[in-house]
Order: C-alpha cells, then structure tokens, then sequence
C-alpha cells in the first residue's frame, strides 16, 4: 500500500507485465477517438471499452476505479453548467442547445478520463517514465522525475504523520493555529525532502555515481498481438463513430 | 482545480500544448544543463518536485470551513526560479493527472500554461517587485504566493472562457462566467496560500537559513565582530 489508490491498482494490475508503450498506444488511442469522435455513438464507446478494458483483462478493482472518477467529474460538472449559463441583459439562462452542449462535455471527458484511467491504473509511473527517454524525452528530464515519483511516497507519508502528529495536539482546531500548522507541516516537509536527497547523493557518491542514476531496466517486450488487437479495435471505433454519427 | 480531460475541444488542447511547449522546453534545457554540470542536482530537483506534488496535497483551512489544496507553484518560483518549475510543474501536472486523475493527457499543455507558466511567472514578477520597492522577504513570499494561485485560476478562466464563448455575450460573458466561478472564489484561498507561505518561510528563514542563502533569498548574515563575541 501507498496511499495512492490509483498507483496500487498499477502495481497490482494483470497488465502490468505487459509493454508500458504498448499500454501507452492503447490509451493515447482511445484518448484521441474520445476528443475527435462525435459523442455519439463514439464517445459511448470508448467509455465503455475503456472501462470494460481496465476493469475486464486488466482485472482493476472496481471502486478503485470509480473512486478515482469522482475528482474530475466534479469539475467537469461545474465546468459544464457554467459553459451553457447564459449571461443576458443581467439574467441568467440557459444557453439556446444547453442540454446538447452539456451532455457533448460531459460525454468527451468522462470518455477522455477513462481512457487516461486505463493507462493509469494498468501502469505504474516508474514503468512509463523510462518509456518516455524512447519518445526523445532528455534522459536527464526522465531521472529527474523518476526521483519525484520515488520521493513522493516517502513525503506523503511525512506529511501524514506529521499531520497526524499535529491534530493529536489541537493544531488544526480552529482556522488560526490550523493556518500555523500547515506552515510549520509544509516547512517540515520541505526540510526533510532537502535532507532526503542530500543523504541520498551522499550515498550514492559514495558507490561512484558520475553520471546518472543507472538502473537495471525490466525488459517488457511489446506484443504483436496486443498491438494488432489495439489497431482493428480502434479502427472498428473511428468506422462505428463516424458511420453511426 | 485542472481543466479535465477531453473537456477542452482538440484546437484549443492543440493550440496550448504549443503556447506551453517553448517555456517546458527551456526549463528541460535548465534542467539539463545543471545536471550536466552538477549530477547531484538531479536529486534535489527531484526533490523540489515531489515537495510542489505534496504540497498541493496539504488541505488549506478556508474561512467558510470547507478546504481546499494550494497550487504550490509560487513557492517553487521563489526557490527555484520560474524556468525550472515551468517544467517541474509540468511533470507535477503528468503526476495528478495519472496518480490522481486530476487533469487530463490532451489538457496538459493548457493546464501546464496555467500552472507551471503563468501562475510561477507571476508570483516570481511580484516577488522581485516587492523586494525591489523596499520589501523584506516575507511579505514578498506573501505576494509571490498569492498572486501565483490567483493568476493560475484567472488563466485557467479565460482559457475556458475562449473554449466556450458565451451565446449572446460572447468571450467578455463567458470570462465573466468563468471568472466569478473559478477566480473569484479562489480569492480568499490565494490570501489563505500566501499567509500558508509567510508561515513555512518564517520557519525556513530559522530551520533553513543556509539552504536560503545559498538559493540568494536571503543574504548571509555578518560574521559577528569579536566586541559583539565578548
């Protein structure tokens, strides 16, 4: 466990043995349809193949997945309202094809999301991020965010035991020393990630790093097959999308 | 909050991926050129980039008792200048967007316009500003943070606003729109942002004075003379 919901579906994932490009395709696949298809019937299905992918073959817990929904569907649904208010003469109204427009957001970003939440749930960051030095991405620019994502685990748990530390002693009652103690929390945090990497280069310089964080990468070799199902399942999607439109 | 994924139609994802890309590319060479220089660097960035992911986690207590999260991106500024956040920030939006499905892949660059280029750049402007009128460093930091927060939403508005331009008011309804729902409720949040970083810099300014002075926030303090020793 992590802490991050998401991230323990990745590791967990029945995917998660299999090409992170390949998974990457799939995903950046179905993120396009769901921006450029008409939402119906394309966007529908996307969703649909999105979800049943992740939650089917890449056997994702359920709740996890409509767990992680939720964030993202708050602000398209405010997002949505607002963009089909109308602002006329001083009175509110709905915009002339309110519903319609609604439901076109609405649909390519819930179809959009689940296309990402597939990747993310079937693909842990540290199996993509070294995918990425294949897409020209600097080596450098990789390594750097590798070291986020391993320090990120390490902060969130400071800051949950810290927190922890400062509610047990009234720190957050009431909006003032509440206030106080999340500076003095992101302060904490901040020293220790300082002091992290500093005891981090220290070791690591004493076993003659020069250039790099080397690490023994996993091989995932790509899949004809999957990568063949990817393209008829896509080319199926834009043909049902664009003929059924 | 981050514009979500397939919210924004593909022109617009397309247009500010484009208008992001020259400050992420510049910030990637920053990046890269320090490295190079100094390979022990890449910890510490890493390091500044999972303390900007953390603390948009941390809950900011806000005067109508709901909570919500800083943007973190002005700290960043003040630390490590805007060119570097422009590109920690953006990997902090890949992080949200795949760790906690907060954002989108086809959003990223419009989000990282607002995020990691406009909010830091703001912050850093109000930050020099202040210290060149006269200002200590904290109430530099306070507006540093507080502008960074505000300007984030504000882009974030009229990026909506140009996206869905309002039927009969068109793009100056559809900002007014937007801003009163995304900005102006932030208002009291960026005040709350800016007090949060007052706060954690007062501490750091005890705790931290040498990593400060080392980053040129503050200058080092005069060896004490050996009358003031006695």
């Amino acid at each position: 466990m992590t802490g991050l919901a998401v991230d323990d579906a990745a590791w967990a994932s029945a995917w998660r043995t299999r090409s992170p490009l390949d998974k990457l395709a799939l995903s950046a696949g179905l993120v396009v349809c769901a921006l450029v298809l008409p939402v119906w019937p394309g966007g529908v299905l996307v969703a649909l193949a999105a979800v049943a992918l992740a939650l089917g073959p890449a056997r994702v817990p359920a709740r996890t997945f409509g767990r992680a929904v939720r964030w993202p569907l708050a602000f398209v649904a405010v997002g949505a309202v607002t963009a089909v208010v109308s602002v006329d003469g001083g009175g509110l109204g709905w915009a002339p094809d309110a519903a319609t427009r609604a439901g076109e957001l609405v649909g390519h970003s819930v179809a959009g999301g689940a296309a990402v939440l597939l990747l993310a749930t079937t693909t842990p960051m540290s199996d993509l991020l070294p995918a990425l030095t294949r897409l020209r991405v600097p080596a450098a620019v990789v390594e750097v965010a590798s070291v986020t994502y391993r320090l990120l685990f390490v902060l969130l748990e400071s800051l949950r035991t810290i927190r922890e530390a400062q509610t047990a002693r009234m720190g957050h009652a009431g909006w003032r020393r509440s206030l106080r103690s999340s500076g003095a929390l992101a302060a904490a945090v901040l020293t220790r990630s300082w002091d992290r990497a500093r005891r981090l280069q220290e070791g690591l310089a004493g076993r003659g790093m020069e250039t790099g964080l080397r690490v023994l990468p996993e091989a995932r070799p790509s899949s004809p097959a999957f990568l063949a199902a990817t393209g008829a399942g896509l080319a199926a999607l834009v043909a049902v999308g664009v003929v059924g439109a | 909050m981050h514009i979500a994924e397939g919210f924004l139609p593909a022109p617009h994802a397309i247009g500010w991926t484009v208008a992001a890309a020259p400050f992420v590319v510049h910030g990637a060479r920053a990046v890269v050129r320090e490295v190079r220089e100094r390979p022990e660097s890449t910890l510490l960035l890493g390091a500044a980039g999972a303390f900007t992911f953390v603390l948009s986690a941390i809950k900011l207590p806000s005067v109508t008792g709901s909570s919500s999260h800083p943007t973190g991106t002005g700290a960043g500024a003040v630390l490590f200048r805007p060119p570097v956040m422009a590109l920690l920030g953006t990997v902090v939006l890949l992080f949200q967007a795949l760790l906690l499905a907060h954002g989108g892949l086809t959003t990223l660059g419009a989000n990282a316009f607002a995020f990691a280029v406009v909010g830091p750049w703001a912050g850093y402007g109000a930050y020099r500003l202040a210290r060149s009128l006269g200002a200590g460093l904290l109430p530099g930091v306070f507006v540093a943070l507080a502008l960074a927060d505000l300007a984030t939403y504000v882009t974030t508005s009229l990026q909506l606003a140009l996206a869905f331009p309002d039927a009969a008011g068109g793009f100056a309804g559809a900002a007014a729109k937007f801003l009163g729902v995304f900005a102006l409720t932030q208002v009291p949040l960026a005040v709350a942002e800016g007090l949060l970083g007052v706060l954690l810099f007062r501490v750091l300014t005890v705790n931290a004075r040498p990593e400060l002075e080392r980053l040129g926030l503050l200058r080092p303090a005069p060896l004490a003379t050996t009358e003031e020793v006695r």
